[in-house]
């Protein structure tokens, strides 16, 4: 379309592209500005309240999400058989229905990660700083921590016998298959956050954020779906951490490094493919 | 363009939408752009994560030992929706999130997407449906196999036409709420915020597996199928194959002429009957 500015200035780009008709807008001009990249250390972060109040929101977020979730793995592994509980679906629908709700109550105030490989790739996309990045990271750990010892002083009896809703790799499955469900899930859940968080898709939107955080409560409630017979689903360091520690058995630390490696590794796939290829970001020139 | 709106807007009062110009049939500058290869790499990219979690899902819950260990049936048909609804959401702006031959089909035959670019979106559909089941055969290999792969069949009991049928109507239905979700009229009603087009178009995905999961586990995607069928390697699956594309583009063709003739008389406005102002 005539007079339309294109995303990549390169050589190979020298006829006006067409807006894909399908479910695309149809924007005439380009009315966002692409945010500059967070400085990788910003010391003057550390004297603003906001700064503190965001890692306090992560903290309580993340506490409140660990509790929900893992009472409500607790519940249905104690009913007498799965017909009496929420079922696995319950289950995923807990993690994805609580992301939904989190993510809607903190996105305004830390930007509703929730989750360390979240951050992770944010960070790798330079949307915060390092300093930001590794406080979240620590927050989330320690809200996730404490959202799981809650759990656990419900019912602690329970709580041990009932495998603390720690992520293992389940039987039958190889501890490479887990790594590649947690890269798979972690990808589809950061790759829907660059989506929806992306200044482009916000100008689509009209700069209307009502739906940002459903399709990344979505995307986590459908990861959950296809990954729980694998490894409980991680997708979430900090989620996988809070419940290791509380539960603290050798088999749940035997399998914890997948799901940091798995997760960042997600992450970092999901940056790369958001940022160079749908965005073509070091590509563009700098105007 | 703009000038063209501006004035189209003062001659139309009250219209506050323009319905695009109609795609070439053949457009081989596209093949010099890179946002067509761009489109192409999320086409795949998404419908491989498509295949992915519905296709885990789908074994997942085959795998259960006791009843109402897995995630249900309707817990394979929320994978299907659910999924659809984030992946059109993320891709919308890319490619127009089809990640579906048969979508692909009907907003071709609507002349809303190139014959160069509907060729393009429909292989990487089905590549990416080839590599997403193959992801879950290599992370769930002997459930995956001895589990029916996730393969689409007719079911018995059912026959081959009453399986047709069910994805011609299938398709329909979701071809159809593409259509509307992504009409320009629509959009003017919807003050041109586009956030909920892939909303109802999850929606109807989801429901369409409610009706069809035990008559064919629900096609109503030829990628999806094709990629299935192709890891999966069975002699059922490849019988029943053709099922799973005449009945899709046959209910893509159907909501197409339904929306283009019917809904928005484009026809008609071509001949100008109703109106004394052609430009209508």
């Amino acid at each position: 379309m005539e007079g339309k500015e294109e995303d990549v200035n390169v050589g190979a780009n020298k006829f006006p592209e067409r807006q894909p008709i399908g479910t695309a807008a149809q924007t005439e001009s380009k009315d966002y500005k692409e945010p500059p990249p967070a400085p990788f250390f910003e010391p003057g972060e550390l004297k603003s309240w906001s700064f503190y109040r965001a890692g306090i929101a992560e903290f309580i977020a993340t506490f409140l999400f660990l509790y929900v979730t893992v009472l409500t793995v607790m519940g249905v592994k104690r009913a007498p058989n799965m017909c009496a509980s929420v079922g696995i679906q319950g289950i995923a629908w807990a993690f994805g229905g609580m992301i939904f709700a989190l993510v809607y109550c903190t996105a305004g105030i830390s930007g509703g990660h929730i989750n360390p490989a979240v951050t992770f790739g944010l960070f790798l996309a330079r949307k915060l700083s390092l300093t930001r990045a590794l406080f979240y990271i620590v927050m989330q750990c320690l809200g996730a921590i404490c959202g799981a010892g809650v759990v656990k002083g419900f019912q602690p009896g329970l709580y041990q016998t009932n495998g603390g809703g720690a992520n293992v790799v389940a039987h039958g499955y190889t501890k490479g298959s887990g790594l590649g469900a947690e890269i798979v899930g972690t990808f589809v859940l950061v790759y829907t956050v660059f989506s929806a968080t992306d200044a482009k898709r916000s100008a689509r939107d009209s700069h209307v954020p009502i739906l940002a955080p459903l399709p990344i409560g979505f995307a986590v409630f459908l990861v959950h779906l296809a990954t729980i017979p694998i490894t409980g689903t991680g997708i979430n360091p900090a989620r996988s951490l809070g419940a290791a520690i509380i539960y603290n058995k050798d088999h749940a630390w035997d399998d914890h490094w997948i799901f940091w490696v798995g997760p960042f590794i997600g992450a970092a796939l999901a940056a790369l493919y958001h940022q160079i290829v749908i965005r073509a970001i070091p590509f563009k020139s700098k105007t | 363009m703009s000038k063209e709106v501006s004035e189209e807007g003062k001659t139309h009062h009250g219209k506050d939408y323009v319905d695009p110009p109609p795609a070439p049939l053949l457009d081989m500058g596209e093949l010099k752009s890179w946002s067509f290869y761009r489109a192409l790499i999320a086409e795949f990219i998404a419908t491989l994560l498509f295949l992915y979690v519905t296709v885990a899902t789908v074994i997942g819950h085959k795998k259960q030992t006791g009843p109402c260990d897995g995630v249900g049936l309707l817990g394979i048909a929320w994978a299907f929706g659910g999924m659809i609804f984030v992946l059109v959401y993320c891709t919308a702006g890319i490619s127009g999130g089809h990640i579906n031959p048969a979508v692909t089909f009907g907003l071709f035959l609507a002349r809303k997407v190139s014959l160069v670019r509907a060729l393009g979106y429909m292989i990487a559909q089905c590549l990416g449906a080839i590599c997403g089941v193959g992801f879950v055969k290599a992370f769930m290999k002997t459930p995956y196999n001895t589990l029916g792969g996730g393969a689409n069949t007719v079911a018995d009991g059912y026959s081959k036409g009453t399986a047709l049928g069910a994805e011609i109507i299938g398709t329909f239905v979701l071809v159809y709420t593409v259509f509307s979700a992504t009409d320009p009229k629509r959009s003017a009603r919807d003050s041109h915020i586009p956030v909920l087009a892939p909303l109802p178009i999850g929606f109807a995905v989801f429901m369409v597996h409610l009706a069809t999961i035990p008559i064919t586990g629900t096609g109503i995607n030829p990628a999806r199928s094709f990629g299935a069928a192709v890891i999966y390697n069975n002699e059922k699956a490849w019988d029943d194959q053709w099922i799973f594309w005449v009945g899709p583009f046959l209910g893509a063709l159907a909501a197409a002429a339904y929306h283009q003739y019917i809904l928005r008389a484009s026809a008609i406005k071509a001949l100008g009957s109703f109106r004394s102002n052609a430009t209508n």
